[in-house]
């Protein structure tokens, strides 16, 4: 890939300062494929309404998370990430959702602890047949996200 | 506490009956009062070494480089140092039958200043929890303190903790001391330095030393041993120690009160879980 | 230079009215990458895919981005289409913009179309780093394994032996048969069930590529679907089978009785024993709880009367292995304990049987010679009461599952006790009467119209003794009143339940198992006879309750999928799985620790090139790799990648929008 990779510090502003008008967050969502992600399919057969701020990335399991995702979304485009896993005891995987579990409780509370807001980073357990669920979270995550503002801390830009 | 005469000594004896080919120890900078480690190869060098309340360095962490790996090594471990070499153990990357390990039950270091460093204030197991042979007199594990800094800090609004480490983040220079002192930074090539980490970064920003030190302390979480081995390389000076002391303040109050490096065959918190684990922080 | 197609479905109207089709292609165009982008009403048609194979050839396409539905819908076909055109089939991606945009974001065109758009995107910066990868082939070991030597062991070991592929069939007992050799005659059509079952046993135990391991059980199971390696034990017989020729003297002789398993405990066994006439193999094994050789060191009769010398009792328990390719599993089921029906008096009127005791009772080889008796003082029963659904469909004192069998063997035994005993009557207290099968309700019509039997339906609510006989009190819905029948016997039906032994066996083999212990199928519907684990089948009562009919069908059934998944020499496998760098692992040996598959083994390789010092490193082993990337994120050298959703592949989603 021919990427040219040009950097610069968009902004060093504080995230409390006011949005543009028109200002949409971007929330990267990562979801397991078995539980999330199927669920998030019956959201959209269900034609459940929810906001578009979310951008969803599919991945095997979220035990496949690393979370370094969530480090590099902070810096990419996001104001706020979601991860979304099976629930626990219904891995596909029989234990990943455990393990996973773990690192996330760390990374959420070490990111709230160097400035983040808690909300940034949310997680849920929504299952294949929780498409209700699943518009729900969304929709919950990107109103916490908006009253948060844009997210500038720590941000880079790629062109 | 000086073990200084004990510790010549035994490396001594260790060199005339060849046991070992190297033993790693601490000796005078030469030009002032503070130590720096040291690797002697031979016998007549052993008056060298010495051991006092000045031996503030991590010795396991030279176990990852060329001039001991596949040696017979002895070296001089504290609390701290014995709970890393422990997940060196663990993790592989040492072999125990290669060691002869001198624990130390340890009175606590100094700091710059030269009063005992907070680590050893806060410190949960001053003795070696590893050893061949113990100097001292063991006066076992203590309770565990929540990191002074780390509660100061955390009485602190948002935005003061925001201010506090983007200063923090800014005033790295991307000059990995810190992963170069760390016992248990081993990896043949970091993933910080890997194509994949490298591609949407350059060297030198705020923004990639917090993705630098956020990563490396995640991958820390749960075996971090709070030697200071890092701070004490830091040029910038940088609290390092809180990224690791927030961390292993979450796993020891969410995960069985899990310390890194203990006992025997622990990987550290994140290679294992309970079906109990906080759950009410997932929607 | 990565060259990318980025092709976008209206999928009719789905799409198309809710985004707007034409921007986002237009949008598209503006990546770098992207060298064509059209769209088309549905990208899955014939021509739709069509389009795909064109574009590839003519505008020499590195990989694809289909903008459509779900990729958990369409991904395999137009991997397919991308094969088809002689492109790597894992150079695709799907850009969810169905699911994940139109249907979800009705109200909101230009937030919808955006949305569309970042998704493409990101779907783009996704592909660039695809790799090619390919099915991986793993080698099979066509020999199987059948757990469980009832009917529908023995139907899955004959089938697959049949089609010459060697069977390993294990049976915890020393003889096979299982429940079904128990029984007397067999509903709809009462013909013998020992006389339709044991040209099967013997079967078995001729066939050439059947090895028929009894009184054996599964200790463990390595490996992964075509590679399996199973322990197993071969129980201390203390009777050599080689030279033993099965004449019965040693039972004869022998002087400890115990309660015969076979014949529900109605009559004795010896402690040297086989368990029935017809067993296969028909060879006897010393019960050596009860044995007084075994136990004091006393006795030794059975080795004094055995011409071959076949007793020894020095025999130790052999651990075997064998290399196997599939499993059927088929343990069978066990009866529920009616004990929880305190108000039936189970346990303290010795005249309450279970059906199964009335089974044996009615058996021709039974214990009583084919005559029901009662328990109490030996009689012939005159009035029989039959209560159904005792433990079934009762969620307050037993299991909410109906147990399937039981209106038709309760028909049976009213018919059976009609042809035993002429002058006895029989009353059944029923819920329902389920007989839907072939020839199933002509048949509990002719045991009613044949026998006379008085259908009660409603539940019993007390049994009591009154004098020799048992008085059952109960309701008779269809009048609305209690009835009190005066019973000389009365008989259980108990629930079906599973094998007691199931939850540990399938821990064991690592597949689930229900809240009940039935182990699970992959799907209810779909499919019925495979398990979530790969190569391991299901066949019988061990999933569910079944009749013999049904049984025989999905063993028939087990032995089909064993067949089919052993007719190459080879199994191709998901390529999606994790890689390991050997120049970054670092031999840590955490990713062995995550693994929930044990997955990961390890290797010595050389230092550096040429050296002669060695490290050890992790290596995944294929067949085993499901591809779920715990080890992925916990790799703290990123030594290992899982292919289809590398670091790099969702960094690059990631750092795309």
């Amino acid at each position: 890939m021919e990427t040219e990779v040009k950097e610069k510090i968009v902004s060093i502003e504080k995230p409390h300062l006011e949005a543009p008008a028109d200002w949409q967050p971007v929330i990267m969502g990562i979801l397991c494929n078995w539980c999330s992600y199927a669920g998030s399919d019956l959201t959209g057969t269900s034609r459940l309404q929810y906001p578009p701020n979310i951008r969803i990335i599919r991945v095997p399991c979220s035990s496949r998370v690393d979370p370094w995702f969530i480090i590099k979304s902070l810096q990419a485009s996001a104001d706020g990430v979601l991860i979304s896993g099976c629930h626990p005891g219904d891995c596909h995987y029989i234990s990943g959702n455990y393990y996973a579990r773990r690192r996330f409780l760390v990374t959420k509370k070490l990111l709230n602890f160097v400035g983040f807001h808690e909300n940034r980073v949310q997680f849920s357990w929504v299952s294949a047949a929780e498409g209700p669920k699943f518009a729900k979270v969304v929709s919950k995550v990107t109103e916490d996200i908006k009253k948060l503002g844009p997210l500038h801390l720590y941000k880079k830009e790629n062109i | 506490m000086d073990y200084t005469k004990q510790i010549q000594d035994i490396a001594g004896r260790l060199f005339s009956e060849n046991k070992i080919d190297v033993f790693i120890g601490y000796r005078n900078t030469g030009f002032d009062e503070n130590q720096v480690p040291v690797l002697i190869n031979q016998y007549k060098d052993v008056d060298q070494l010495l051991f006092t309340d000045k031996s503030v360095f991590n010795l396991a962490n030279y176990l990852k480089y060329e001039h001991t790996r596949n040696k017979r090594v002895g070296l001089v471990v504290k609390g701290c140092d014995s709970r890393a070499l422990n997940l060196m153990l663990t993790e592989k990357q040492v072999k125990r039958e290669n060691l002869y390990v001198v624990g130390i039950a340890c009175k606590g270091v100094v700091d710059e200043t030269g009063e005992m460093a907070q680590n050893c204030i806060e410190c949960v197991m001053p003795d070696a929890v590893i050893f061949d042979e113990m100097l001292g007199t063991p006066s076992g594990r203590r309770e565990y303190q929540e990191n002074a800094d780390v509660r100061e800090l955390d009485g602190k609004t948002l935005t003061e903790r925001q201010e506090y480490f983007e200063e923090v983040f800014e005033s790295c220079i991307r000059c990995n001391a810190c992963r170069h002192s760390c016992p248990l930074c081993y990896c043949a090539k970091c993933c910080i330095d890997q194509e994949t980490a490298t591609l949407f970064q350059g060297a030198n920003t705020t923004s990639s030393a917090f993705h630098a030190l956020m990563t490396w302390s995640l991958h820390l979480a749960g075996r971090c041993v709070d030697c200071r081995n890092c701070e004490k390389a830091c040029p910038s000076h940088l609290p390092l120690h809180l990224l690791h002391k927030q961390n292993e303040k979450v796993i020891y109050g969410n995960f069985q009160e899990h310390l890194a490096g203990m006992i025997e065959e622990d990987r550290g918190a994140f290679y294992k879980y309970s079906l109990s684990d906080p759950d009410d922080f997932i929607m | 230079m990565a060259r990318v197609g980025v092709f976008v479905c209206f999928c009719g109207a789905n799409i198309a009215d809710f985004v707007d089709v034409p921007a986002v292609v237009e949008e598209a165009k503006k990546i770098k990458e992207v060298k064509y982008a059209i769209d088309y009403k549905y990208m899955c048609s014939d021509p739709g895919q069509g389009m795909i194979r064109d574009a590839i050839v003519a505008h020499r396409l590195t990989s694809i981005v289909v903008a459509a539905c779900s990729p958990r819908m369409h991904e395999k076909t137009f991997r397919k289409a991308l094969s088809d055109a002689g492109m790597n089939p894992y150079l695709l991606e799907v850009a969810n913009i169905r699911e994940h945009s139109s249907w979800v974001h009705q109200k909101d065109k230009k937030a919808a179309t955006e949305k569309s758009s970042d998704l493409i995107r990101m779907a783009v910066a996704k592909s660039i780093a695809n790799e090619q990868l390919h099915e991986i082939s793993v080698p099979v070991t066509k020999r199987a394994l059948v757990i469980g030597g009832g009917i529908a062991g023995i139907q899955a070991a004959l089938d697959i032996a049949d089609a010459r592929i060697p069977v390993v069939l294990v049976e915890k007992s020393p003889s096979i048969g299982g429940k079904m050799a128990q029984l007397d005659e067999t509903f709809p059509t009462l013909d013998c069930s020992q006389c339709i079952l044991t040209p099967k046993m013997v079967d078995v135990a001729s066939h050439p590529y059947i090895e028929l391991l009894p009184y054996s059980e599964v200790l463990e199971l390595d490996g992964y679907v075509g590679n399996y390696k199973v322990k197993i034990k071969r129980k201390a017989s203390y009777v050599n089978f080689d030279t033993c020729t099965g004449c019965g003297a040693c039972w004869q002789k022998c002087p400890v009785k115990v309660p015969n398993e076979f014949n529900m405990g109605i009559d004795k066994r010896k402690a040297i024993y086989s368990p029935f006439p017809q067993a296969v193999p028909n060879k006897p094994v010393i019960d050596a709880e009860h044995c007084t050789m075994l136990l004091k060191g006393k006795c030794g009769i059975c080795a004094k009367v055995c011409e071959k010398g076949s007793i020894d009792y020095a025999m130790q328990d052999e651990i075997i292995e064998r290399e196997i390719g599939a499993v059927v599993v088929a343990t069978g089921y066990d009866l529920w304990d009616p004990k929880p029906y305190e108000e039936y008096g189970v346990g303290r009127y010795k005249d309450i049987i279970t059906s199964l005791e009335f089974e044996r009772m009615v058996s021709a080889s039974g214990p009583t010679g084919g005559v029901p008796l009662r328990p109490s003082d030996g009689k012939i029963p005159k009035s029989v009461v039959f209560i159904k659904c005792v433990g079934s469909r009762d969620e307050a004192k037993g299991i909410e599952y109906c147990s399937k069998i039981c209106c038709m063997y309760t028909a049976k035994h009213a018919i059976l006790l009609h042809h035993k005993v002429h002058d006895s009557h029989a009353y059944i207290f029923y819920m329902d009467i389920r007989a839907a099968g072939k020839g199933y309700e002509e048949f509990v019509k002719r045991a009613q119209v044949e026998t006379g039997a008085t259908y009660l339906r409603g539940r019993v609510s007390k049994i009591y003794q009154k004098g020799e006989k048992l008085m059952v009190r109960g309701e008779d819905a269809q009048i609305g009143q209690v009835v009190e029948v005066e019973a000389d016997l009365v008989v259980l039906a108990t629930a079906v339940y599973p094998y007691k032994d199931n939850p540990e066996l399938a821990r064991l083999l690592g597949i689930s198992y229900d809240k009940y212990g039935f182990l699970s199928e992959a799907h209810p519907k779909l499919r019925p006879v495979e398990t979530a684990k790969a190569g391991i089948f299901l066949a019988g009562c061990t999933q569910a309750p079944k009749d013999i009919p049904e049984t025989v069908a999905q063993a028939s059934a087990t032995a089909a999928k064993v067949c089919g998944l052993f007719s190459g020499d080879t199994i191709l496998k998901d390529p999606m799985i994790s890689k390991v760098n050997t120049d970054y692992c670092s031999g840590c040996q955490n990713c062995v620790t995550v693994c929930p598959y044990q997955a990961i083994v390890t290797e010595e390789i050389p230092l550096g090139h040429g050296s002669k010092e060695i490290r050890t490193v992790a290596k995944i082993n294929e067949g085993v790799c499901q591809g779920c990337g715990s080890c992925v994120a916990i790799c703290r050298s990123m030594a290992i990648d899982l292919a289809g959703f590398t670091d790099m592949q969702i960094i690059n989603e990631i750092v795309s929008i």
